[in-house]
């Protein structure tokens, strides 16, 4: 981007929750007006998302400035987390209905536009999720055109980072190299960032999009363990009030996954409730599971929001 | 493994490691599941049970593996089961601490400012979770700049080792103080700003003199080299703005395979029409929208020999312009186009004179605009106009063809297109190539709604100017001044289209917006007033939002961006399972 378009709008990056959820690579804009970023692997430059998902999570938190939302939205790949802040009064109206509906027990599919936001850890573990912008209720029709829209997104990275790989790191010889111009930012940064890994596993959500929007009877599956009994999410109780906190939060979630893993992995929500128990924090909790599972190391996350122990 | 694969990539799903199932009538195969769910939700009716895993299969897409989870919370909930709703602790936002020396510093400061000397910095690789993370460690400095230093530890998790050169002095912000078996050490984060107060060791600048094509000097800053033909030249002069007299220049074009470009020789050129030069070290300025070569003291002109370089004639066509290329400030344009129609205007100037100007729309292949003559000409609508020498002048965010006399244009008795129907001419331009460009008309494209402004619906317009008026009241200074005025109200929609690689905000007049919405101007005032216009926006969100529409009109693209005036819009009308056929086939995906 050359200056002079610099302050115009963000477009908005299709991608799958995957792709967004494996990011932890920011990039603050310097200016006070300058627009920060989140990069993924494949070298998308996420500043404005449209994303989409069944609901599977809505809370309303209320907070000294006033109420404030967090949502949960399924798509094939993983979970796209957003937020509606206490300052965007215009779409609590919308975010309240959307509560209700979720709250009397009707799950849905919606489409998003939000800013991406971020969140990190001491040790640079990294969070990533959105702040809405709008968003909408929607047939099944429409979202599986975003199904597609994000596939053909994402294939264009895929083939971008493929080209990137036979290519020296600098913005002419990707460019030669077929880098389209809109990702070679994005594609210098990730390269430089980011270690090896598998790009197959970016290809499963879009055949499985593919694949859905073809009305192909092909059912496609990421290998994944079969759920045993005892995966089952503990019972939870309401929390009234955090105790003080005890022991390590760390410490917390290694025990718990010590003591309940029976091979199939201890859920993300049977974690943080764990952490939340001991009278930790749910952003602290959340913020050491990402540390003990991208930073020490010590807990590895086999197949999405299922954790065990790196094996010794 | 990466499998690096040729362009276009196309694999199979044999290649990849997935599980390849059939689609099973029976609903057995969710025991499983079902049996968890049970367990947690000791009431739930197997039927519903076995429905909700089907719904997620089979309309959110989620497999029942996964889906597990999202079941268990809602049957919970469904049961009055209390699912931990946590309440939450907010994060004080961390405020910033200033410090000069580390002895400030307490065990667990965080988001610290702090001007420190690099001493040493050494990466490491560590491979977390198969994936490779360079991280390193080394020593820093406190008091850079005087006095007696302390050296602490530092770990780097934000890989700014571009920042952290030994011998250089940086002032590190957000970073923060970890301590550990009894010694404090500095964590500079990923968030933490490196900002570099003295280099460590020597920058190294390059400055090429290869020469460019002209195409990519176009697009440049600063100084170029280029070799070229003239394709044309001409003295001309520049009247001093002090009043001190005037400056002889020459003016001219230059061109080579790629393309032609303006120049203006700010002394002595004395290289012929048709001869090939090579210009050292010139500078490219921008005359409105359009680049221009300015030869100066520091150019350097020699004659330049390569027997092989396109000839004159050759580079005349590459000269020959067409609408779509035209740019704000262009000059010696030569272009072809057909007259659509031609009206005469006169007009008395401020001297006094009465004076005639002639206009029209013209088109080509690629797009319309206006072409205004000074000179007397009345071409018949359908006639095909060559001009030569024709400049660009921007009106109303459009590009306009002008020329000073009737000698620069040819009349064509043979034409050169398929004569162009005026009532049906819109050339389809991708959204990403429109914003790029300059601003056209003439133009169909398409993109994803991604934002409905809340000022959609009914707007007032102000009597006297027509701007958009706000709370009844005109921002222009004139018309505020007449004292209050009565809006007229008019009908319009503000979007945003957006491809997932450009956007432009989107106009939609009343007309396009009556069709489009299947509402009429009163039919939308009832909604509104029915309806709040908060309502109406959402019923608005809920049609349009995410939606692909087409739409037909005018581009204005400046540095702001892009803004699509519509003349017509329509939604896209494509089944899902067609969309997906288009990726599959473009991108070579077999299912």
């Amino acid at each position: 981007m050359n200056q002079a378009t610099r302050r115009s709008r963000q477009t908005a990056i299709r991608l799958f929750a995957q792709e967004y959820m494996d990011a932890d690579l920011p990039e603050e804009g310097a200016g006070e007006y300058d627009p920060s970023f989140v990069i993924t692997k494949l070298g998308a430059k996420v500043n404005r998302a449209l994303v989409g998902g069944v609901i599977d999570r809505v809370e309303r938190r209320e907070t000294e400035s006033g109420s404030f939302y967090t949502a949960h939205l399924r798509d094939p790949t993983g979970t796209h987390r957003f937020e509606v802040a206490s300052f965007q009064p215009e779409l609590h109206a919308d975010i309240e209905e959307i509560l209700n509906r979720f709250e009397s027990g009707d799950r849905f599919l919606m489409l998003l536009v939000g800013r991406a936001r971020w969140f990190e850890t001491e040790d640079g573990g990294m969070f990533t999720s959105f702040r809405a912008e709008e968003f909408s209720i929607v047939d099944k029709d429409l979202y599986t055109h975003w199904l597609v829209e994000a596939s053909e997104a994402t294939l264009r990275r895929l083939d971008a980072f493929e080209a990137s790989m036979e290519s020296d790191l600098t913005p002419a010889a990707l460019e030669s190299a077929g880098v389209p111009s809109d990702l070679i930012d994005g594609m210098v940064l990730a390269r430089g960032h980011y270690g090896e890994f598998d790009t197959e596993n970016y290809r499963v959500g879009i055949l499985q999009s593919l694949s859905m929007a073809t009305g192909s009877d092909v059912i496609i599956e990421a290998p994944s363990p079969q759920p045993t009994l005892e995966q089952a999410t503990e019972p939870t109780e309401e929390v009234a009030q955090a105790p003080a906190p005890t022991g390590d939060v760390s410490e917390v979630l290694l025990e718990t996954i010590r003591m309940k893993d029976d091979g199939g992995g201890v859920d993300y929500d049977t974690l943080v409730h764990a952490a939340v128990m001991a009278g930790h924090s749910r952003e602290d909790a959340e913020d050491a599971i990402d540390n003990l599972r991208d930073i020490e190391g010590s807990i590895i996350e086999p197949r999405f929001s299922f954790f065990r122990l790196t094996p010794e | 493994m990466h499998s690096i694969q040729s362009f276009p990539c196309s694999y199979r799903l044999d290649t990849l490691p997935l599980n390849v199932g059939e689609t099973m009538s029976d609903d057995g195969r969710y025991a499983t599941q079902i049996a968890v769910v049970k367990e947690e939700c000791k009431d739930a009716d197997e039927t519903e049970i076995i429905k909700e895993f089907k719904r997620y299969e089979e309309e959110f897409l989620i497999p029942p593996e996964d889906a597990l989870r999202s079941v268990i919370r809602k049957f919970q909930i469904a049961a009055g089961q209390e699912v931990s709703t946590i309440s939450s602790r907010s994060r004080p936002a961390i405020a910033e601490k200033k410090v000069t020396k580390f002895s400030e510093l307490k065990d667990d400061d965080k988001n610290v400012t702090i001007e420190v000397a690099v001493v040493s910095y050494i990466p490491k690789i560590q491979t977390v979770r198969g994936e490779e993370r360079q991280i390193a460690y080394g020593w820093v400095e406190d008091s850079p700049w005087e006095g007696e230093r302390e050296r602490w530890d530092f770990t780097d998790w934000g890989d700014h080792s571009q920042n952290l050169t030994p011998g250089s002095v940086v002032r590190l912000e957000g970073v923060s103080v970890n301590f550990w078996n009894d010694r404090r050490s500095i964590n500079i984060n990923r968030p933490s700003r490196v900002t570099v107060l003295k280099e460590g060791g020597q920058p190294v600048t390059k400055i090429s003199d290869e020469p460019v094509p002209i195409s990519e000097a176009g697009e440049a800053e600063g100084i170029v080299s280029v070799v070229a033909r003239v394709l044309s030249k001409k003295d001309d002069q520049i009247v001093k703005k002090d009043g001190s007299g005037t400056l002889d220049i020459v003016r001219g074009r230059l061109a080579d395979p790629s393309g032609t470009i303006g120049f203006i020789s700010w002394r002595d050129f004395n290289h012929e029409v048709g001869s090939l030069i090579k210009i050292d070290r010139a500078q490219i300025r921008r005359f409105r929208d359009t680049p221009e070569i300015n030869i100066g003291d520091l150019t350097k002109i020699e004659p330049f020999h390569d027997s092989s370089f396109a000839s004159m004639d050759d580079l005349q066509s590459v000269n020959r312009s067409t609408i779509s290329e035209l740019r704000d400030g262009a000059r010696d344009i030569e272009i072809t186009v057909q007259v659509e129609n031609w009206q005469a205007r006169t007009f008395t100037n401020a001297d006094g004179e009465e004076k005639t100007v002639r206009s029209g729309d013209v088109m080509d292949p690629t797009g319309r605009c206006r072409l205004t003559s000074w000179g007397e000409m009345n071409p018949e609508p359908g006639a095909f106009l060559h001009l030569k020498g024709a400049r660009v002048q921007f009106w109303q965010g459009s590009p306009d063809l002008v020329i000073d006399s009737v000698e620069q244009v040819i009349d064509l008795s043979d034409p050169p297109w398929d004569t162009i129907d005026p009532s049906d001419h819109w050339v389809d331009v991708n959204l990403t190539e429109l914003v790029n460009g300059g601003s056209r008309r003439g133009i169909r494209t398409s993109g994803t709604v991604v934002s409905i402004a809340n000022n959609s619906g009914i707007i007032e317009r102000c009597p006297e100017c027509r701007r958009v008026m706000r709370d009844g009241v005109c921002a222009e200074p004139r018309c505020a001044n007449l004292g209050p005025l009565r809006g007229e109200e008019d009908v319009r929609l503000r979007f945003v289209l957006d491809d997932g690689i450009s956007n432009a905000s989107t106009l939609i007049g009343k007309e396009a917006t009556e069709a489009l919405i299947g509402m009429d101007q009163s039919q939308i005032k009832d909604a509104i007033d029915a309806n709040t216009r908060g309502g109406f926006i959402a019923t608005l969100r809920e049609r349009f939002l995410a939606r692909k529409i087409h739409i037909n009109g005018r581009a204005i693209v400046d540095n702001q961006g892009a803004i699509l005036l519509v003349e017509s819009a329509e939604l896209d009308t494509r089944t899902p399972e067609e969309a997906a056929n288009e990726v599959m086939s473009h991108w070579g995906v077999v299912l």
